[in-house]
């Protein structure tokens, strides 16, 4: 180790030593005359013989620099400036060789630092691997599998567990703040008061609430870093300061650290004490929480999926629902989709990068063959195998490092690309090129060197002597060095093959998606959120509704308006059970529906089309009979064979007070809960009839003839009139929502299809490239064969074929292994079932058609060789 | 080579470090020094090439056995005068009983006590 930093240390002052071995030298000589002058030589016969004892100087000094062990520096320096002229010398294929290098490395960086951003970095949570969130299972009842628990069961979960330190829990509640300056809709959420200690998180400043103060619902907040500078300056006596939530007094004990983020959003303001009322905590049907636990050490995930299964089927035995827990990594549910969108890219941005490096381990043994002669001129000149090898991979290493250069620069736009592609939940990730990433690429040039440098190095370097010497300029490389060549040409037609068809299927599940009917028509409309807590009294609140909608109404370039209690698309459920005419108790756990609660314009607004029946009407009065609209999956569920117009059903309160609605209409289907949700059965009834509901309808839905935003302002002057303390938020185009949840399939199927295409591109530049080079080393063989009767044809037919035979064995190879790949983007998928055969079909016919290309110019080339010119080569 | 006297012994590979780091035990010397030191002392018998010293230097060098600097000969002149480091000086230790073990086994072999030694 100190050798080493000692020769690192002589390296800095190389001319000095070169100076100074000189001069000892020079001494020693001297020296050695004095002493023979002494001994009674003349001067001159002194200074002779001195010479002749200390022998041939050069080699005296060559020796001895070798011990300062730069030898191998020196030598790789050397090839390295060899490499780089070879690079000069052949622009043509330094040029392809980078370019390749730097699409492969350049695809492959960016991707990895999407990946290491989303799916390695740590999360803002202590020891967050061990950190799990749990959810109903609730698929044998009908309802979806992965459903929110109750606060009755994290209780008894809580209680009982045997694998978890603690479990939290979090509840929706959005707040308003007022008093201190402008009415504000923040997102907030309630917590238990050991979200903190599960999460292993600390306040910036302050402390977070209590146990006690959870129990008791004493009013404390804790606000985020982002609402401490909005709102209040970023001061730290906000701390103790009364702030009005809801119009009711909080006291603020704590701020957030910036980097904190939590499930569902990243962008919550405010923690309150989710404080159960004692009916909350007995109902086994209260579905809201979110729950967060984390696993005690040495705890396996499987344990606790086992453990959890059964304690839950024990909590809910007595429940008209018994179900069991899914248990999923909390890192799992902040990435979602987009894990498995960046694994499977990630694999394609390796398959890119290995067919660069097949297609340029192929160039590089093409032009070793083409090389046989300098490579025997060295070995005649006594270089040794191990030299050779090193001087072809310190080439390769020249190459890889500039294409690595050119495939950063590449990255760079790639990567602002892909920030988008980061899950919402997941906070602001600013992909940069940071030393990761940079060590990273780093690391993939030089396995890109070894994977596409060795081989041609090993056989480059087995050249025998004489056959080198004999054979120069006219390469005729045996049979055997083409098997290597053409498997190398099957596996990247192989690779491309397996891309093309995943591109296919994504691309055909991105269509789908694109083109689904989401049951409303979305173009210019506007939504936004108008929360409703000041208005709890139903007379008042409908009142209100009304006179705000018909404000909205009254403003130029607005077409109608409407309101519902979730705005459509954004996967919120709010869910109830429901009971037909003429069924008992029974069958209700069965049947469970999304419950919205609408206004009379709502659906005329939105665009809705009906099946059969009716809309809402102004003659839908409150009354005991009210009425209800239900959606097509709701009737074919149902009343699979009859019209279910006229039928009765009770919805949410199903006791004896609960109202019959009559069904008198059946829309088409709104994609209700999000574009790639599955539809599930839905209940629309009417605000002024759903006196018996909890549900406001906030969400406001407007259609314009002008461009929606452009009226934004004029709609809060108009809810201002109607009360100035109303706010208004989450302002968005059903457009901008609709593009958002599109977003990573449209992201994802956008990389792939790219890696795809240059995937193709490179295997069939790789295809081309083989022939020929074939062509050129056959170029005497085709003349003799010409020259004994073979006409041009056949020629041109030979290596036609076999330019196919080999994309054929890659795309056979390559359908193979899409099948097997295409299971892993099942998740990708969204429940779509894209049809293989049509894509099988298409990507066939493309390779077959690239291929033919790629064949069609070397083979034609080949065919035109005049015998003549071919054989006087000789 | 040829031209020394028959009598001359060719070193032994790797015995030219160990007679450097004993020479240099009596104090620190220039390379035609140390040369000459280990021709007087054997007698004569072993001569050191000079292209093998200068190399052998600069290599103990690089392991830090030996240290170097520009120091005045005995006649005033610049020389690079070389001397033992503390790690040297135990590596010249080992070397020593290394060698003595490894003579010690040869003349056991080549002069066995029952038989007279020529």
């Amino acid at each position: 180790m100190t050798s080493f930093i000692r020769k690192l240390r002589w390296l800095t002052r190389r001319t000095d030593k070169e100076v100074e071995l000189r001069d000892e030298l020079q001494f020693h000589l001297e020296e050695e005359a004095q002493q023979r002058q002494e001994g009674g030589l003349a001067n001159d016969e002194a200074r002779w013989a001195a010479h002749r004892d200390l022998g041939n100087v050069t080699l005296i000094e060559e020796n001895t620099r070798a011990a300062w062990g730069w030898e191998r520096l020196e030598q790789l320096a050397r090839d390295a400036g060899y490499g780089l002229r070879q690079i000069r010398r052949n622009p043509a294929f330094s040029t392809i060789a980078i370019a390749t290098l730097a699409l492969g490395i350049g695809g492959i960086t960016a991707m990895f630092s999407a990946f290491d951003a989303v799916l390695i970095r740590p999360l803002p949570y202590a020891d967050a691997d061990h950190l799990v969130m749990i959810w109903d299972d609730l698929s044998k009842s009908g309802d979806q599998s992965k459903h929110f628990p109750t606060p009755a069961e994290w209780l008894e979960w809580r209680r009982h567990n045997v694998v978890f330190t603690d479990i939290a829990a979090t509840q929706p509640g959005n707040a308003t703040l007022s008093g201190d300056s402008g009415p504000e809709q923040v997102p907030a959420r309630k917590a238990t008061a050991n979200l903190w200690s599960v999460l292993g998180v600390k306040p910036l400043i302050g402390r977070v609430f209590t146990e006690e103060e959870d129990e008791k619902g004493v009013r404390v907040a804790v606000i985020s870093h982002a609402l401490w500078q909005r709102r209040y300056g970023g001061s730290p006596d906000v701390l103790g300061r009364k702030i009005t939530v809801n119009d009711n007094p909080y006291d603020v004990v704590g701020v957030m650290p910036s980097e904190f983020y939590f499930l569902p959003a990243l962008d919550i303001d405010i923690w309150m004490p989710a404080s159960f009322p004692a009916w909350m905590r007995r109902l086994l049907s209260w579905h809201d929480l979110q729950v967060v636990a984390r696993l005690k050490p040495g705890v396996t995930l499987e344990r606790a999926r086992e453990s959890m299964a059964a304690l839950s089927l024990q909590v809910t035995a007595q429940y008209f629902r018994p179900h069991q827990v899914l248990v999923t990594p909390l890192r799992e549910e902040l990435a979602g989709k987009t894990q498995t969108a960046l694994v499977v890219l990630l694999c394609a941005s390796a398959a890119l990068l290995l067919i660069a490096c097949v297609n340029l381990a192929n160039l590089l043994m093409s032009r070793g063959a083409a090389r046989g002669r300098e490579v025997a001129v060295r070995a005649a000149l006594g270089a040794g195998r191990r030299r050779l090898i090193a001087q072809f991979l310190t080439e390769a290493l020249v190459l890889a490092g500039l294409g690595a250069v050119a495939g950063v620069a590449l990255a760079v736009p790639a990567m602002q690309f892909l920030e988008m592609v980061v899950p919402e939940t997941m906070g602001k990730v600013r992909l940069s090129l940071d030393w990761r990433v940079l060590a990273f690429s780093a690391c993939t040039a030089i396995a890109a060197t070894l994977t596409f440098g060795l081989a041609p190095a090993l056989r480059g370097s087995r050249l025998s002597l004489q056959e080198g010497l004999r054979e120069a300029g006219r390469g005729t490389a045996g049979v055997r060095s083409h098997w290597l060549q053409h498997s190398l040409v099957v596996i990247e037609t192989a690779l491309a093959v397996v891309l093309l068809t995943s591109g296919g299927l994504l691309l055909e599940t991105f269509q789908h998606l694109r083109n689904t009917d989401l049951g409303i028509r979305s173009e210019k409309l506007l939504t936004f959120e108008t929360p409703l807590f000041r208005y709890r009294d139903f007379e008042r609140r409908v009142a209100f509704v009304s006179a705000q909608l018909e404000s909205i109404r009254s403003i130029p370039g607005v077409v109608n308006a409407g309101a519902i209690s979730r705005i459509p698309l954004t996967v919120n459920d709010q869910a109830a059970f429901y009971l037909l005419a003429g069924q008992s108790g029974d069958g209700v756990p069965e049947q469970v529906a999304l419950s919205r609660v609408v206004t009379r314009d709502y659906f005329q607004t939105i665009g809705a089309r009906l099946r059969e029946g009716r809309f809402f009407e102004i003659s839908d009065r409150r009354s005991q009979s009210p009425v209800a609209i239900v959606n097509q999956t709701f009737a074919d569920r149902n009343f699979p064979s009859r019209s279910s117009l006229g039928a009765q059903l009770k919805f949410g309160a199903l006791g004896e007070k609960g109202h019959w609605y009559m069904i008198v209409g059946v829309v088409k289907d709104i994609h209700d809960r999000g574009v790639t949700e599955e539809l599930r059965p839905t209940i629309y009834r009417l605000h002024e009839q759903a006196d018996q509901s909890n549900d406001q309808p906030s969400g406001i839905v407007v259609r314009t003839a002008v461009e929606p935003t452009s009226i934004v302002s004029a709609i809060r002057q108009a809810i201002g009139s109607v009360d100035k303390n109303q706010p208004i938020w989450r302002v968005q185009t059903i457009k901008e929502i609709v593009d958002r949840q599109l977003s990573t399939p449209a992201q994802s199927t956008t990389l792939l299809s790219a890696f795809a295409l240059l995937a193709l591109l490179l295997a069939s530049v790789g295809l081309y490239g083989v022939l020929s080079f074939a062509v050129t080393q056959r170029t005497n063989e085709i003349g003799l064969r010409m020259a004994l009767g073979a006409t041009s044809g056949e020629i041109l037919l030979s290596f036609g074929k076999r330019g196919l035979a080999l994309t054929s064995a890659g795309l056979a190879m390559g359908l193979l292994l899409a099948a097997i790949a295409s299971r892993s983007l099942s998740n990708l998928l969204y429940g779509f079932r894209p049809s293989y055969l049509p894509i099988v079909t298409a990507v066939s016919v493309i390779v077959i058609a690239v291929a033919v290309l790629a064949c069609f110019v070397p083979a034609r080339r080949a065919s035109r060789v005049d015998p003549v010119v071919a054989l006087r080569n000789e | 080579m040829s031209r020394h006297a028959p009598s001359r012994v060719e070193l032994l590979q790797g015995t030219l470090d160990l007679l450097i780091l004993r020479t240099l035990l009596a104090g620190p010397a220039h390379g035609h020094a140390i040369a000459k030191h280990i021709q007087r002392t054997s007698e004569d018998l072993l001569q050191v090439e000079t292209g093998s010293l200068y190399p052998a230097l600069h290599r103990l060098e690089a392991k830090g056995w030996i240290a170097a600097s520009w120091e005045l000969s005995k006649k005033g002149k610049r020389a690079r005068f070389y001397r033992l480091t503390p790690l040297g000086r135990k590596q010249l230790a080992a070397e020593q009983s290394k060698w003595n073990t490894f003579s010690r086994a040869m003349g056991l072999i080549l002069n066995p006590v029952d038989q007279e030694a020529q």
